[in-house]
């Protein structure tokens, strides 16, 4: 009998491992432990499904993209409570006990729910993580007319909008001087803050929750720090996510903040791996360790996991802590590497105009690319990535980075 | 390794006369034709991309449909897949216009189309039985061939062209 593989998570980083091992491995047996009740999707997609633009069945993750593969047996609604490294066993909530050859954790992460707020856990107050969420937040707007988004990041702006597109009223509040903060300066982002305030969001700035107001509906008002009251009668916490690291706390796998691994994902014990969210990876270009939240890394960092489960060895080149890509309003915008310059020693070059902003992060030296900020314009970004990633020597095409017009000939 | 054609450049034959580029707007326009293609709304676009390199050469550069396709292990959306013709493709109802695909590409070979909040990319024409740019190009720098056993060597001078820029 082949190796049977164990995969914790069946998202991005677990499913991504599940069709890499099916490839390179027939004989296999592979089985994902999903504590969801919906089989693998795509979550990203999940905005559309509160604005009802998707149904579930449009955003599944088999037959599309890299999920191809057939022969993975993916278990929902069984969430892993324990685990045991000698034997090899995982324990499912249920009490089954299941053998692992080789094990990987994918259990990502979930929303980070400040204690700072008072009454988080009352009906009509949601964080966007899961399909389940979702439907939930699509049965809720119906009688919502007004919703109070709190924290300003890409998850909140992206769902804001999937209620703005409804004609729901929404109004998000920052703790932060200015929205997308993680992502860039707050002077940054003016054009992407206009772009929103033309979208008809309403935004609060430096500005917190410090309870929610409830009746017998639930949620009916959202108190804030500045001693004003938001009716509202729909919540949403935004404030970032932490690694799901329950049932492997009590093991003998190494832990800080996320799960720690060496260059070929593997853990500190035999025969177990991480990937995604769940997993410390570290940055090419600062070199720090870094959890992260992205589809994009989780994916690629699974597909990793999946090649030395399957005896391939193979080392995870990290990625950007920030790396991320989207459209919100009217606006594109792409933000990757360094890109929160104040008072760091780094050469910056700034471009703006009324509808493009631009800016290039050079190391101290000005001799390789580090970090950069498109907004409006993000023609070739994938290139500017590229030079990041491969620390590229740039001294041929430096003024072309800066101007914007750099092109694969460039390379060559 | 299936027996698909790829487009191929010969950078040393290349002169840089935007023939292809205009070849391929066409065949991705409605109407499919120069003339009336011209006064489409939107404007057809080509998608491959004529660039300059130092000091006197141009090449065509368009979407390599690579083997380990960073694009299709990046869409957020499930729209990139392989087809059975060994290209990638976005499927346009999937796609959401969040352009991840654009952030990952090395190539700088998928386009934005801002009217329809789409990426779009080379299809290698797959109506036709030699891409339009390939069927343009009145010097046959670009050929459409096939990836046989032999030209397995041919393909690593390929990605080897395309990372230190040495001809094939
Ligand atoms: C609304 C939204 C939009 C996003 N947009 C983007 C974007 O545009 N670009 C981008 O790069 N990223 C985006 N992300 C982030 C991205 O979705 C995550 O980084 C990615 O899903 C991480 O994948 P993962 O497999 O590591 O973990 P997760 O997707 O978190 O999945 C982990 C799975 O494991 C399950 N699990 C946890 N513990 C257990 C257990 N004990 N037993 C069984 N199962 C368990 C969880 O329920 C979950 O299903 C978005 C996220 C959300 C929520």
């Amino acid at each position: 009998m082949g190796n049977h593989y164990v995969i914790v998570g069946g998202s991005a980083a677990g499913m991504a491992a599940a069709h890499t091992l099916r490839k390179k491995d027939k004989a296999g047996i592979i089985t994902v432990l999903s504590d969801e009740k919906s089989p693998p999707y795509f979550r990203p997609m999940i905005p559309y499904i509160i604005n009802g633009k998707k149904k579930a069945s449009h955003i599944t993750l088999s037959g599309n993209g890299m999920f191809t593969e057939q022969g993975i047996d993916v278990r929902t609604d069984t969430a892993v409570s324990a685990l045991d490294t000698a034997p090899k066993t995982v324990t499912t909530k249920s009490g089954e006990a299941i053998p692992y050859d080789r094990l990987l954790f994918a259990t990502g992460s979930r929303p980070y729910m400040p204690e700072t707020i008072k009454g988080l856990d009352t009906k009509g107050v949601f964080s966007l993580k899961t399909l389940a969420d979702a439907m939930a937040m699509a049965r809720r707007l119906q009688d919502t007319n007004h919703v109070v988004m709190l924290g300003g990041g890409i998850l909140n702006l992206k769902a804001a909008f999937a209620m703005l597109e409804k004609g729901i009223r929404v109004t998000l509040v920052v703790y932060s001087p200015e929205v997308l903060s993680q992502l860039m300066e707050p002077e940054d982002a003016f054009l992407i803050r206009k772009a929103l305030d033309n979208a008809g969001l309403e935004i609060m700035t430096r500005c917190s929750a410090t309870d929610v107001v409830t009746d017998a509906g639930g949620v009916c008002a959202v108190a804030l720090s500045n001693g004003k009251e938001l009716p509202c009668q729909m919540v949403c916490v935004g404030k970032g996510v932490i690694p799901n690291t329950d049932f492997i706390q009590k093991s003998n796998i190494k832990i800080n903040k996320g799960i720690l691994v060496d260059k070929h994902t593997a853990c500190n014990v035999k025969d177990t791996f991480a990937a995604g969210d769940v997993a410390v990876t570290h940055d090419p270009v600062t070199g720090e360790k870094v959890t992260t939240a992205l589809w994009t890394n989780a994916v690629e960092m699974g597909i990793c996991a999946g090649l030395n489960m399957a005896g391939i060895k193979t080392r995870y080149t990290g990625t950007f802590g920030i790396m991320n890509a989207t459209q919100v309003a009217a606006e594109p915008f792409v933000s990757m590497g360094v890109v929160h310059t104040r008072n760091k020693d780094v050469e910056v070059y700034i471009e703006k105009s009324g509808h493009t902003f631009r800016k290039i992060v050079f190391n101290k030296k000005g001799t390789r690319l580090i970090g950069a900020v498109f907004i409006g314009d993000i023609t070739n970004a994938g290139m500017y990535r590229y030079v990041i990633r491969e620390k590229k020597p740039i001294d041929r095409f430096k003024s072309h980075l800066i101007s914007h017009t750099l092109h694969y000939g460039h390379f060559m | 390794m299936p027996d698909y054609k790829e487009i191929f450049v010969k950078t040393d034959i290349c002169t840089g006369c935007n023939t292809c580029k205009l070849a391929c707007a066409v065949e991705h326009s409605k109407t499919k034709n120069l003339f009336e293609a011209m006064f489409e709304t939107p404007k057809p676009k080509s998608r491959l991309y004529v660039e300059w390199v130092p000091e006197n050469t141009r090449i065509p550069v368009l979407c390599r449909h690579c083997e380990d396709a960073p694009c299709i292990n990046a869409c957020i959306s499930g729209a990139i897949t392989r087809s059975d013709q060994g290209t990638v493709v976005t499927d346009t109802d999937k796609c959401i216009g969040c352009w991840t695909c654009v952030m990952v590409c090395p190539y700088g070979v998928i386009g934005r189309d801002k009217a329809l909040h789409k990426a779009y990319r080379c299809d290698r024409c797959p109506d036709l039985e030699v891409p339009a740019c390939v069927a343009s190009c009145p010097t046959k720098a670009l050929v459409y061939e096939s990836v046989d056993t032999f030209s397995a060597d041919r393909r690593k001078a390929v990605s080897k062209e395309l990372v230190t820029g040495k001809g094939v």
